[in-house]
């Protein structure tokens, strides 16, 4: 395939978000596994004996002070268990927590993929404000623990835009926990001109505002997950639901599941019927809208209107009365993508702007792309888009840059070999991968 | 269908498809075959006489897909490393994995990929030879001391700039993004980038230089930098961005408020010289107007400089006119008076105030329009008697210079002539009258001594009568001529009418007509 100037060495590439994780072959078009980040564990008591249930996964030594039992992937955290918690490694789209790292590699990688990691190079992605400290981590665990021949840790900016075929690009990228604004130039990122802010955060806390606070055409809406649900008989829209209560797992249920559930399910309906309008806010377009409707675990279903695009218009505005209570918002898309422009060179702008890439499941919002453009063109009127069409691009584009990058023949030179990290040690990281 | 065709032409006589027209060409036989791609419905309906669709129906030519010797599809190799995990796998394919090592890379690391198997295992890494290392330029302290003090830089901060300058390859904006010298100060991109091409167009200058001296000099040029003029221009750029709405909004229609202008200008320039013409001539050598008000605008310096150019245009396009021509154009140095006089050329003064108002225009005419003609009250008398000369004033065969100074001083004198004869016989008839009524009065006394007198100027006072018939026949065949000229020209004086072309070929007509009057005279 030297034509195209592809060169595989049956690398690996493992994508981690908040979201999920995402592994697969450099090459292919789709991540092979993808698993949630959330994980499900038992704590360890102290000086507990560990016991080995259905599901569970090996735990080597350095986890077992914290972890009794952990459970990963797609029988993880969605499985009710009695007593289990429910954790997730990455905060703010940065890995806070490295013990369960392993445990969630190894699940994508053994148990799915069945790949040995020891045979692979492995390209791992992380973002843009990811610490020097973090990645030298990352490295010693790829090296020290998998064993990897070789190790190249790239950046998702970057890579949303290789994605796209792009080298300079302005890469907008909305995903479970952050929202940020990367300029790419060059295959280089601006770092001066990143602006990231913990916007679907907020969006998920007024969504889940919208849901469980009454309204005068009805009441607040229960967000018990199913797991938890014995039984439900249909009823009509806006009525109260019927359904009973599995009280015998109401007693073994961790508050943190509780809240991991709860999320889902504001996630979920968030995901099915939010929206943006793509013209800006207006009371009565967003009125005329279709409704949807929307059936909730506990058998209440109801039609959203006017709520759909209430949240959705949080990515782009803030209500003044929320701009009054809290001035400590994170800022949205626009003033994002402002920050980011204002700390480019004049003459990138333009170039910049002609090349926006969206990426991140967060830009999935019905008419999100729409509106982006009618925001953007007001003051660049030869703004241009990217915004691939196949929810699987958009959302795994990072992964999907690091499967084009890690199977160039040119890229090949760029992989820091087991020998490097062992002659060099964990400088060699920030040397090597400059991006 | 054939059928029916054939039946029509039995009812109708009409012998058989010999001279038949073109639409009844035979049916194709069968041998004909339905083209690839074409489904078999499809050909049913149209037929055969479809070559252009069928160009469009063949099959799609995809690229070629690449042979791996007919074993392994490209995706299946992951599978195949995966298996060979657990089982043996032996490979019949042509293909092989290989470990390989890249010689871009320092280390030994033995990367695998799958490769034919015939070829050269032992052969460069193909994409080594895309690892290309830029130039980079260094410098000893000496060099540093000698050539590269400044009083901005020290030698750390400009060794850091070379250094980072080189791990991004001369990417300036990556560069400048990364630049961070601790302790220094804050700098821009062109602070930089001036610094680092200061430093290599003085190493370079000062170095032995291996080469000739156009390729130094082409070298030191790739690194020239002007900082001054970028940072304006940056400015420049952030001033453009920087606008308001209201701004932008404000200079669209100003530009469109120009360009409208712009056009109006342009427009009634067209009409004015359209009029001109119609009115004065199709060769009147115009010369544009000149505009008493330069539009302060820069945008209009496009179409400032047009105008200049087709004003240049109209004044090479310009015929040779006759040195009649006031066109401002043909001023010639004194000194080409022998030259003029060699090639029969007269000027004459144009008029000093050079400004083309339509007043003051005086376009190029061909010198037979404007031949001295008698004053209008007149005219006929003096027709009349040039005309018992045999002479024709209206046309002149040969309109010469000299000749038409000479019509003139003609016409001139028949004038006087027919004045002086006018007064004469003014004069006469009032002796007339005086003396009839004298007459009248010597009835009672009659007088003698003044008879003789009254016969004479009788015999002249026929003449005068015929004459003056004549003068009317004359007159009136004039008068037809003139309301002729009058309803073909819509009421436009006589003066103007033999200015313009289209009426003065109705002139012509009409003096025709006179002539020809004269000739039968």
């Amino acid at each position: 395939m030297v034509n195209y100037g592809g060169d595989e060495v049956s690398a690996l590439v493992v994508d981690i978000g908040a979201s999920s994780v995402r592994t697969g072959y450099a090459g292919d078009d789709c991540p092979k596994a993808i698993i949630p980040t959330s994980y499900g564990y038992h704590p360890a008591p102290p000086d507990a004996d560990v016991t080995m249930g259905d599901g569970v996964e090996n735990i080597d030594p350095v986890n077992k002070s914290k972890f009794a039992n952990i459970y990963i992937g797609q029988s993880g955290p969605s499985i009710w268990r009695e007593g289990m918690e429910v954790g997730n490694p990455v905060v703010e789209g940065l890995i806070q927590d490295f013990n369960p790292i392993k445990p969630l590699i190894d699940h994508a990688l053994d148990k799915i993929m069945r790949v040995h990691s020891s045979e692979h190079p492995i390209l791992v992605t992380e973002p843009t404000w990811n610490t020097p400290a973090n990645r030298e981590r990352m490295a010693e665990i790829m090296f020290e623990e998998f064993n990897v021949p070789a190790f190249y840790i790239a950046n998702t900016g970057v890579l949303n835009a290789f994605a796209a075929g792009k080298g300079s690009a302005l890469v907008i990228d909305v995903g479970q926990s952050m929202a940020s604004v990367t300029p790419v130039v060059d295959g280089f990122v601006l770092r001066k001109g990143l602006s990231h802010s913990p916007l679907p955060k907020l969006i998920h806390a007024h969504a889940r505002h919208i849901l469980i606070s009454p309204t005068p055409h009805r009441r607040g809406i229960e967000l018990l997950p199913h797991q938890l649900i014995a039984n439900k008989t249909l009823v009509d829209a806006g009525a109260p639901p019927k359904f009973t209560i599995r009280q015998d797992r109401i007693a073994g249920t961790t508050e943190s599941w509780r809240i991991w559930a709860e999320t889902r399910e504001v996630d979920e309906w968030v995901q099915s019927v939010a929206g943006v309008l793509d013209q800006g806010w207006n009371d009565t377009v967003a009125a005329q809208r279709t409704t949807r409707q929307y059936e909730f675990p506990t058998g209440y279903n109801n039609y959203f209107g006017i709520e759909r695009f209430q949240v959705g218009e949080q990515l782009f505005t803030h209500s003044p009365q929320l701009v009054a209570s809290n001035p400590n918002l994170p800022k949205t898309i626009p003033q994002l993508i402002t920050e980011a422009l204002r700390a480019c060179d004049p003459e990138l702008r333009q170039v910049l702007m002609g090349n926006v890439v969206l990426t991140g499941g967060g830009t999935l919002f019905s008419g999100f792309a729409d509106r982006l453009t009618a925001e953007l063109t007001r003051s660049f009127p030869h703004t241009k888009i990217h915004a691939p069409g196949n929810p699987v691009e958009r959302r795994y584009g990072g992964w999907l840059g690091g499967s084009i990058l890690a199977s160039l023949g040119t890229f090949h030179q760029l992989w820091i070999s087991k020998e490097e990290w062992q002659e060099h040690g964990k400088p060699i990281v920030g040397q090597r991968c400059i991006h | 269908m054939n059928v029916s065709a054939a039946d029509i032409r039995s009812v109708f006589n009409v012998p058989d498809a010999a001279v038949a027209g073109p639409s009844q060409i035979k049916k194709p036989t069968t041998t004909v075959r339905k083209p690839e791609g074409m489904p078999r419905e499809l050909y049913a309906l149209i037929g055969p006489s479809t070559p252009a669709l069928s160009a469009q129906l063949a099959k799609p030519r995809l690229k070629q897909k690449p042979n791996f010797g007919g074993i392994a599809p490209r995706t299946k190799w992951h599978v195949s490393i995966l298996l060979s995990q657990y089982f043996v796998i032996s490979y019949s394919s042509d293909r092989e994995l290989r470990t390989f090592k890249n010689p871009a890379r320092k280390g030994d690391l033995e990367l695998r990929h799958w490769e034919k198997a015939g070829t050269d295992s032992a052969a460069d890494y193909p994409f080594a030879k895309y690892d290309v290392q830029p130039n980079s330029y260094q410098y000893s302290l000496d060099e540093y001391t000698r050539l590269l003090e400044d009083r901005d830089w020290t030698k750390e901060e400009t060794d850091y700039l070379l250094s980072v300058v080189k791990e991004y390859d001369s990417r300036w904006y990556i560069v400048h993004d990364r630049y961070n010298f601790p302790g220094g100060p804050e700098r821009t991109l062109e602070d930089l980038k001036d610094r680092y091409c200061s430093v290599c167009r003085k190493l370079i200058r000062n170095r032995p230089w291996a080469g000739d001296d156009a390729s130094k000099t082409l070298l030191i040029s790739s690194y020239q930098f002007d900082k001054e003029r970028e940072v304006t221009r940056k400015k420049y750029l952030k001033s453009l961005e920087d606008r308001t709405p209201d701004q932008i909004a404000e200079e669209e229609a100003l530009y469109v408020e120009v360009k409208r202008l712009e056009q109006n200008e342009r427009r009634f320039k067209r009409d004015r010289e359209n009029l001109l013409r119609t009115l004065a001539g199709i060769d009147s050598g115009l010369p544009d107007i000149v505009e008493d008000d330069p539009l302060p605008l820069a945008i209009l310096e496009g179409s400032k400089t047009k105008t200049k150019k087709t004003k240049g245009v109209a004044e090479a396009e310009s015929p040779a006119t006759p040195a009649a021509t006031p066109a401002p154009t043909v001023k010639k140095p004194i000194k080409s008076a022998a030259y003029d006089a060699q090639h029969c050329i007269i000027r004459t003064e144009t008029p000093s105030a050079a400004i083309a108002t339509k007043a003051a225009h005086q376009p190029a005419y061909l010198r037979s329009f404007k031949l001295p003609a008698p004053k209008a009250a007149i005219a006929p008398k003096v027709t009349q008697a040039l005309a018992e000369l045999g002479i024709s004033h209206t046309r002149l065969v040969m309109p010469t210079r000299e000749n038409a100074l000479l019509l003139d001083s003609l016409i001139e004198a028949t004038t006087t002539l027919v004045e002086t004869k006018r007064a004469y016989d003014k004069a006469e008839y009032e002796i007339q009258v005086l003396k009839n009524r004298l007459g009248v009065r010597e009835k009672s006394q009659p007088a003698e001594g003044t008879e003789g007198k009254v016969e004479g100027s009788a015999g002249m006072g026929v003449d005068d009568v015929q004459v003056g018939k004549e003068a009317e026949e004359t007159e009136g065949e004039d008068g037809r001529a003139q309301s002729i000229l009058s309803a073909r020209s819509g009421g436009r004086s006589r003066k103007h009418a033999r200015r313009s072309m289209s009426i003065s070929s109705v002139d012509t007509v009409s003096t025709r007509a006179n002539n020809k009057r004269q000739k039968r005279n």
